[in-house]
């Protein structure tokens, strides 16, 4: 029974080699189909037999030099996908928010210590506008702060308007539905676009709220409506008595759309048409 | 396997993730690791030179580095490229590992690159964790062991553990003998190490 090995195929007549170049071993590698029915694994003395090598260490070490250079190749297959950065752009904007959100708070407090007549009570203040009171009122490292702040605000903003227009082109219908940058975190969550595309519709309703759907599993509490799709107008804007209903059409729309744009790659304009009628239409009250 | 006092360690060059050393030894933390957990409790298969093992879930290669410190020739399969990419450093650093980035629930994918192997540890989180050991047996030496970590929460977060568990050895007993059945408590909780032998 013809066996297929890295090294070179083995059957009852002997040994034919396939060489020693790592590089070429690995190409070769790639296109070996092995039956488990039929496998045996190799004796490592057969690839000396096979004039392949001379010792064991010998073999060890060619071995190695195609596996790495198989696992480099493979590698880079796995980040070229367009979703590979896009996930890496949202979760640094999330992080960046908090971050943001944090420093704030925390300059607002130093600068009320500092400033006894300061209160944020009784007066429309965004964090914008506090933040450039405080740098120009403050002195020293909390203006500093109050400036990085306003820098890392201004980096946020460049870096959502970056990812909309990724998500647009990775996620085409996804984003016509949702909104890129909704559609990026679900994509975010569910770890690539392949992971999101493989989803049902209830799975991508709930996500963004393991924590209540867990504790609905585990303990029978009240089940989550919705998870990150909540931040879409659609779904939050809804009246109460049909929000449920709303997220379960929209998520469902958004599973078919995630498909799409896995296998499909590019906007099908009839079905968001569709789509979005059959969504408008869950969000009337009955 | 080397205990300084009652401290697991391993020979070999130290420095890959940041270990403790002790009189020139690598401690193998475990707390970090399964393995060691097992090792510490006092079970296991003892790992010895010339030992060939396959490790299924490599991951980062810190467990893969001790492994290695002990055994002859270790294959480390690992799925993910980020971890991969660890891996691939740990190896050039360590001439005895054969990084194979394979799925393990796909034997096929890397048996082209496989010798017979005295043992097969696997590490996987995923629900068919019984299935994938049972697909790798392929690559087995009659009398070889398995060392299963069963990570319960893996097949199913809301069944009982122990339920997991007993499935799971049930499942294995088809083809294997099960020498040991071990919780990892205190180092990781909902953790059984299981190690069977392959019949004759």
């Amino acid at each position: 029974m013809l066996q297929r090995y890295w090294f070179g195929d083995v059957d009852e007549e002997g040994c034919r080699a396939a060489g020693t170049d790592p590089a070429e071993l690995a190409r070769r590698a790639a296109t070996l189909r092995t039956s488990m029915e039929t496998y045996v694994p190799i004796d490592w003395e057969v690839a000396r037999d096979c004039g392949v090598v001379r010792t064991r260490a010998e073999y060890v070490d060619l071995l190695r030099a195609v596996c790495i250079a198989r696992a480099r190749e493979k590698i880079a297959v796995s980040y070229q996908a367009r979703d590979v950065e896009l996930l890496q752009m949202v979760r640094m904007l999330d992080e960046l928010d908090n971050v943001i959100n944090l420093l704030s708070e925390r300059a607002a407090e130093w600068y009320q210590v500092t400033t006894p007549s300061f209160s944020r009570k009784y007066r429309s203040l965004p964090a914008k506008k506090m933040l450039d009171l405080v740098r120009r009122g403050a002195r020293g490292g909390l203006s500093d702060v109050a400036g990085e702040i306003e820098r890392l605000t201004g980096t946020r903003s460049r870096l959502m308007r970056e990812v909309s227009a990724r998500a647009d082109e990775v996620l085409p219908n996804t984003s016509a539905l949702i909104g890129g940058l909704v559609a990026a975190r679900l994509l975010s969550r569910a770890g690539g676009l392949s992971a999101l595309a493989k989803m049902p519709g209830s799975a991508i309703q709930v996500l963004g709220s393991e924590r209540a759907l867990f504790s609905h599993l585990r303990a029978g509490t009240p089940p989550p409506k919705h998870g990150i799709i909540f931040q879409h107008r659609r779904v939050h804007n809804a009246p109460r008595e049909v929000r449920g209903r709303v997220a379960r059409v929209l998520a469902a729309k958004l599973a078919i759309a995630a498909r799409l744009d896995y296998y499909r790659g590019e906007a099908v304009p009839e079905f968001i048409r569709d789509a979005q009628a059959r969504i408008d239409e869950a969000g009337v009250a009955a | 396997m080397i205990r300084l006092g009652n401290v697991l360690v391993s020979p070999g060059e130290g420095g890959v993730y940041g270990e403790r050393t002790l009189d020139g030894y690598r401690v193998w933390d475990p707390y970090r690791s399964k393995l060691a957990a097992l090792y510490t409790l006092g079970g296991g298969v003892d790992l010895a030179p010339g030992m060939r093992v396959l490790y299924l879930g490599a991951a980062n290669g810190t467990t893969v580095s001790h492994v290695a410190d002990y055994a002859g020739t270790v294959y480390a399969v690992e799925f993910a490229p980020r971890p991969m990419q660890d891996l691939l450093e740990v190896a050039r650093r360590r001439k005895n590992i054969v990084p194979i980035m394979a799925d393990a629930n796909r034997p096929e994918e890397y048996a082209p690159f496989m010798e017979a192997v005295d043992l097969i540890y696997q590490d996987v989180a995923q629900p068919n964790q019984v299935e994938i050991a049972e697909r790798n047996l392929a690559f087995l030496k009659p009398g070889g062991h398995l060392i299963l970590m069963l990570k319960t929460r893996s097949v199913d977060v809301r069944r009982d553990p122990a339920e997991v568990l007993s499935e799971a050895r049930a499942g294995l007993l088809r083809r294997l003998d099960v020498v040991e059945v071990r919780w990892l408590e205190p180092y990781h909780h909902d953790h059984a190490a299981i190690v069977c032998s392959l019949r004759e």
